[in-house]
């Protein structure tokens, strides 16, 4: 029961943010005007990353406690669907910024974040592919994983903030921070995070059980 | 802590034994200098002097740390967990490292002065910002190191593991020296400077909790 209220839930709230993220009325600001919708899809990708990240980063710390090969399937699963949300977050991201900035990369505090998140994880998966042994494989890249949310959080989260950005809501640029992260967007972006991480959740967990099925 | 002493001498001796280890890093650092120079690095810019100097401070650090755990390789590694324990070893690593490193990074700044003069308006800040950096720097490489070592793979590995997650060290660092490069005011440069070393401590109680974990069989 419990397995089958979160999915629905999640896919409620994703169509709803999807839908009504197109109808709905936006604040009018100058240069980002219609784009500013990509709040709803673009943004939301980045929450559910990062919340993705999270549950392998608790996850590793799991196998590192309790040595059971489960958690380190958990991590793993989660790890590639937190991938698959960066990846996602990457494309639309640079979609907008063609658009916004006029250009698909730019030398901005946020793209190199997430440049070194995508750069990082990807060399948990050599790491990975490299080692034989499923114990010794679990606990040296749980000790990496650890190691890298770590520098990962400090590297999208308080780096950016010391220096200007072009994101909207940085270095002057209007966007939607405090005073115009009006109560319309608000009613669709954190429905559409919600239901991303809801989705992620359950992609992971299939992911899992793959992983569990293919094992033997 | 004796074990920690004792530890860190014998590191020490091993690398004066294999000497040539730190003449192809002294040459390396020598040979980067004049090359840069020779391609016109002593007319570069405040802002390139620095970009140049942590590239090369970056790779050498890359050369040094690669090298952390060539010693407790095959059985070797069952020798040393006989003598001391994971916290002790990676706390004598840890410091060895960065008392290196230092060293290193000491030596490419008067390499640097030498050919291209010293640009550098608060040398005490840009000093703490070099020393900062390269203790980030150690800790880093050498917990990658070490599950390089662990899980059997060549010096690749330890690279393409070390590299991103350096990138917040060094973004920060290059920003300190820029800033004692041009004087900033230093409370402005303080906030960055507290900043890094938080992130030092943080990371070299990371290193510190999880390398018992890596170093057992």
């Amino acid at each position: 029961m419990q397995q089958t209220v979160y999915k629905v839930i999640g896919v409620v709230l994703v169509l709803y943010s999807l839908i009504f993220g197109l109808l709905t009325s936006i604040p009018d600001l100058p240069i980002i005007e219609e784009s500013i919708r990509n709040l709803f899809y673009h943004v939301s990708m980045w929450f559910a990353m990062v919340a993705m990240m999270a549950g392998s980063f608790a996850y590793s710390i799991v196998f590192l406690r309790r040595e059971n090969l489960h958690a380190d399937r958990r991590t793993a699963a989660l790890t590639e669907t937190g991938m698959l949300f960066a990846f996602l977050g990457l494309f639309t991201g640079m979609i907008w910024a063609r658009f916004t900035w006029g250009a698909w990369w730019t030398n901005d505090p946020k793209l190199n974040g997430s440049a070194i998140t995508i750069l990082i994880y990807l060399a948990f998966f050599i790491l990975r592919n490299g080692i034989e042994d499923q114990r010794k494989k679990a606990r040296i890249s749980a000790v990496y994983n650890i190691f890298a949310f770590v520098m990962m959080i400090v590297f999208i989260g308080i780096l950016p903030r010391m220096t200007d950005s072009l994101h909207p809501g940085n270095g002057g640029n209007p966007g939607f921070n405090s005073y115009d992260l009006d109560n319309r967007l608000r009613l669709i972006f954190y429905p559409a995070v919600i239901g991303w991480i809801l989705i992620g959740t359950w992609i992971a967990s299939l992911r899992y059980r793959i992983k569990n099925l293919s094992i033997t | 802590m004796l074990k920690i002493g004792l530890l860190l001498q014998r590191y020490a001796k091993q690398e004066l034994r294999n000497s040539n280890a730190i003449f192809s890093l002294g040459l390396y650092l020598i040979g980067i200098t004049y090359l840069i120079y020779l391609l016109g690095g002593s007319n570069a810019s405040d802002n390139s002097w620095n970009t140049l100097l942590w590239v090369v401070v970056f790779f050498a650090s890359i050369m040094q740390a690669s090298r952390s755990f060539e010693f407790e390789s095959g059985d070797y590694f069952y020798y040393y967990q006989s003598i001391a324990g994971p916290k002790e070893t990676i706390v004598a690593k840890l410091i060895y490292n960065s008392l290196y490193m230092l060293f290193l990074s000491g030596i490419a700044w008067g390499l640097f002065s030498l050919f291209y003069g010293n640009e550098v308006y608060q040398p005490i800040v840009f000093a703490i910002g070099l020393g900062l950096g390269c203790i980030g720097f150690s800790i880093i490489l050498t917990l990658a190191n070490g599950i390089a070592e662990r899980s059997g793979r060549n010096a690749t590995l330890s690279t393409i593991l070390a590299l991103p997650l350096t990138l917040p060290i060094l973004k920060l660092v290059s920003t300190i020296n820029m800033y004692a490069m041009v004087g900033a005011p230093f409370d402005e440069t303080a906030t960055i400077i507290g900043s890094l070393v938080t992130l030092d401590i943080a990371i070299g109680l990371l290193a510190y909790i999880l390398f018992p974990y890596l170093w057992q069989d």
